[in-house]
């Protein structure tokens, strides 16, 4: 396993945030963690990149405690896009990439030809070559949104996490950021872990779901077997209704406003 | 830097000996010179990792309120009488690290507390703890008889007045040590820019970075405010213009921040001296006055970019 938690716990301030939560992630998954707010999502990644401290419980990257790693051995395991886009940074698109290489450098290493073409690679892929020389701050949200992405690819870690990344973005960029998380997928073998409010794309595109509510796993299985009428409600205290997609034969759920 | 290679002779119509005025250049202008342009990197270093770590343009050791700890150590030093050295550090010194220390980690956990970095938050933190040393600082003049009080008065001005070597020699270990941390942590600097959590992701240990950088500006703050007084707006006012110009790269920010800090301030003092010749203006009256206009300017930018 990539990732093995055991019965972890978060407490902040007296406040537990994750409760006995337990899961795998294994190389080459595609894992999505789906909850109501503050069901604890953010929280999670947070924990699996060091950002914050566990109260209890085991979590290991490759069999090791997560919290034994030094910040700059775990820069090259796990690379992380955050929920808010970079539209405040003044940062030019090319330099703030070239920074994400910055766990693989020390303090008199040179920028050398591998450097190069990795961050080359991460311009290619999430195609932000046009606007390499551009400041992130004159920037559209999906414009930035792929910077961010492209700055997490150039760490080149085998372990990509995604806090919402398709929040702030219009219907056809939400659909180019999905294939885009896919093709890194299932071409470039990264393993994914993604928290989203999208439980179509969970249910489709991901290999497995992870729904938490309020701290706790309320389930987690195979992304197909995901969408069920009473889960949903128990997850979202909202009912939801289901259509069949008129091409493909699978399900569609709608949260149901009558 | 031409006038300011020049100005030494400005000032002196009628020479009266060849003698008296090599003494004049060697012993009063070429250290005041070197110890203006060495303070002024110092203190536009550390508005620069000021700026970076809050990341707010307004963010300086003044206006956070760090520069009025360290000026409340010396005073209170000063007022007491202190006088004993450690490791070739005067009392002063020291105390006014000590102050500039505790005035940082108050800003940093109240800013931290609950509040996260909002901009606002953090420079009412720093206008308060000024003014809360400030007062505490006429209180120690208040107390202190008319001597100590003059020397006070004239010290919080900030003035360059130096005669020999002397206090270039105290000044210049703390500005290259705080430079060459600063230069070590040049990358960090950069992705702390963009965020804590990005820099903690992207493999920054950043409260060991921030550590660090506090204690060498703390020093170096603390060591200026002792010789010089508090002297303002450097800080906030080089590093800005050197972003305007090079861009947010700290690399090559770094470098160009020291040499401009260490030439707009030796202008700054060359002003000082010709502005109502034979007699002289204290430096910071000087940058204050340049200051005080642009921080409001600078503050109708930020306020309207982030409306």
């Amino acid at each position: 396993m990539l990732i093995s938690a055991r019965d972890i716990f978060v407490e902040i301030a007296g406040k537990t945030l994750l409760e006995a939560m337990s899961f795998d992630v294994a190389q080459g998954d595609y894992l999505c963690i789906v909850g109501p707010n503050g069901s604890g999502k953010s929280t999670l990644l947070k924990t699996l990149i060091a950002i914050l401290p566990l109260s209890g419980g085991k979590l290991t990257l490759n069999a090791q405690a997560i919290s034994q790693y030094r910040h700059k051995q775990l820069a090259r395991l796990i690379s992380y896009v955050p929920q808010s886009g970079g539209n405040h940074l003044s940062f030019i698109v090319e330099d703030y990439v070239k920074m994400a290489r910055y766990s693989h450098h020390h303090v008199f290493s040179e920028w050398q030809a591998h450097d190069q073409q990795v961050i080359e690679n991460a311009l290619n892929i999430t195609e932000c070559q046009a606007f390499r020389d551009r400041k992130m701050s004159t920037l559209s949200g999906g414009e930035c949104q792929r910077v961010m992405i492209a700055a997490a690819l150039a760490q080149d870690t085998p372990l990509l996490i995604l806090d919402e990344p398709t929040a702030f973005l219009d219907p056809h960029h939400q659909v180019a950021v999905h294939q885009l998380i896919r093709k890194l997928n299932q071409q470039h073998v990264k393993t994914i872990i993604e928290v989203t409010h999208d439980i179509n794309h969970a249910a489709q595109h991901s290999q497995n779901v992870l729904a938490l509510r309020d701290g706790k796993c309320l389930w987690q299985g195979p992304a197909k077997q995901f969408l069920d009428a009473d889960r949903l409600q128990q997850l979202y205290q909202q009912a939801f209704v289901f259509a069949r997609h008129p091409f493909h034969d699978r399900l569609i759920a709608v949260a149901d406003e009558s | 830097m031409m006038v300011v290679m020049i100005s030494p002779w400005l000032d002196f119509v009628a020479p009266s000996s060849a003698e008296i005025q090599q003494m004049i250049i060697h012993e009063l202008r070429i250290p005041r010179v070197l110890f203006a342009f060495t303070a002024g990197s110092g203190l536009a270093l550390c508005g620069l990792v000021f700026q970076a770590m809050f990341r707010n343009p307004l963010a300086t050791p003044f206006t956070l309120g760090v520069a009025s700890g360290a000026s409340l150590g010396a005073a209170i030093s000063v007022y007491s009488g202190l006088s004993f050295t450690i490791l070739g550090l005067s009392a002063t010194s020291l105390s006014a690290f000590a102050g500039a220390l505790i005035a940082i980690s108050f800003v940093y956990s109240i800013s931290r507390f609950r509040f996260g970095f909002s901009g606002e938050t953090l420079l009412l933190t720093g206008v308060a703890i000024s003014f809360f040393f400030s007062s505490l600082i006429l209180f120690i003049q208040y107390l202190s008889n008319v001597a100590d009080s003059f020397q006070i008065l004239r010290w919080l001005m900030g003035s360059l007045t130096v005669v020999g070597y002397q206090e270039l020699k105290q000044l210049l270990p703390f500005v290259t040590l705080t430079a060459g941390v600063i230069i070590y942590l040049s990358r960090e600097l950069n992705l702390l820019m963009a965020g804590d959590e990005i820099a903690l992701s992207r493999g920054v240990s950043v409260k060991y970075v921030r550590y660090a950088l506090f204690f060498v500006t703390s020093l170096c703050v603390g060591a200026i405010v002792a010789l010089c007084g508090p002297i303002g707006f450097v800080g906030m006012m080089v590093p800005h213009i050197c972003r305007l110009i090079i861009g947010e790269d700290h690399r090559y920010l770094i470098p160009a921040t020291l040499l401009f800090g260490g030439s707009f301030l030796v202008i700054c003092d060359t002003l000082a001296r010709l502005v109502i010749a034979p007699a002289e203006l204290p430096v910071g009256v000087i940058t204050t006055l340049l200051g005080g206009p642009f921080f409001l300017w600078l503050l109708m930018r930020y306020k309207s970019r982030h409306a």
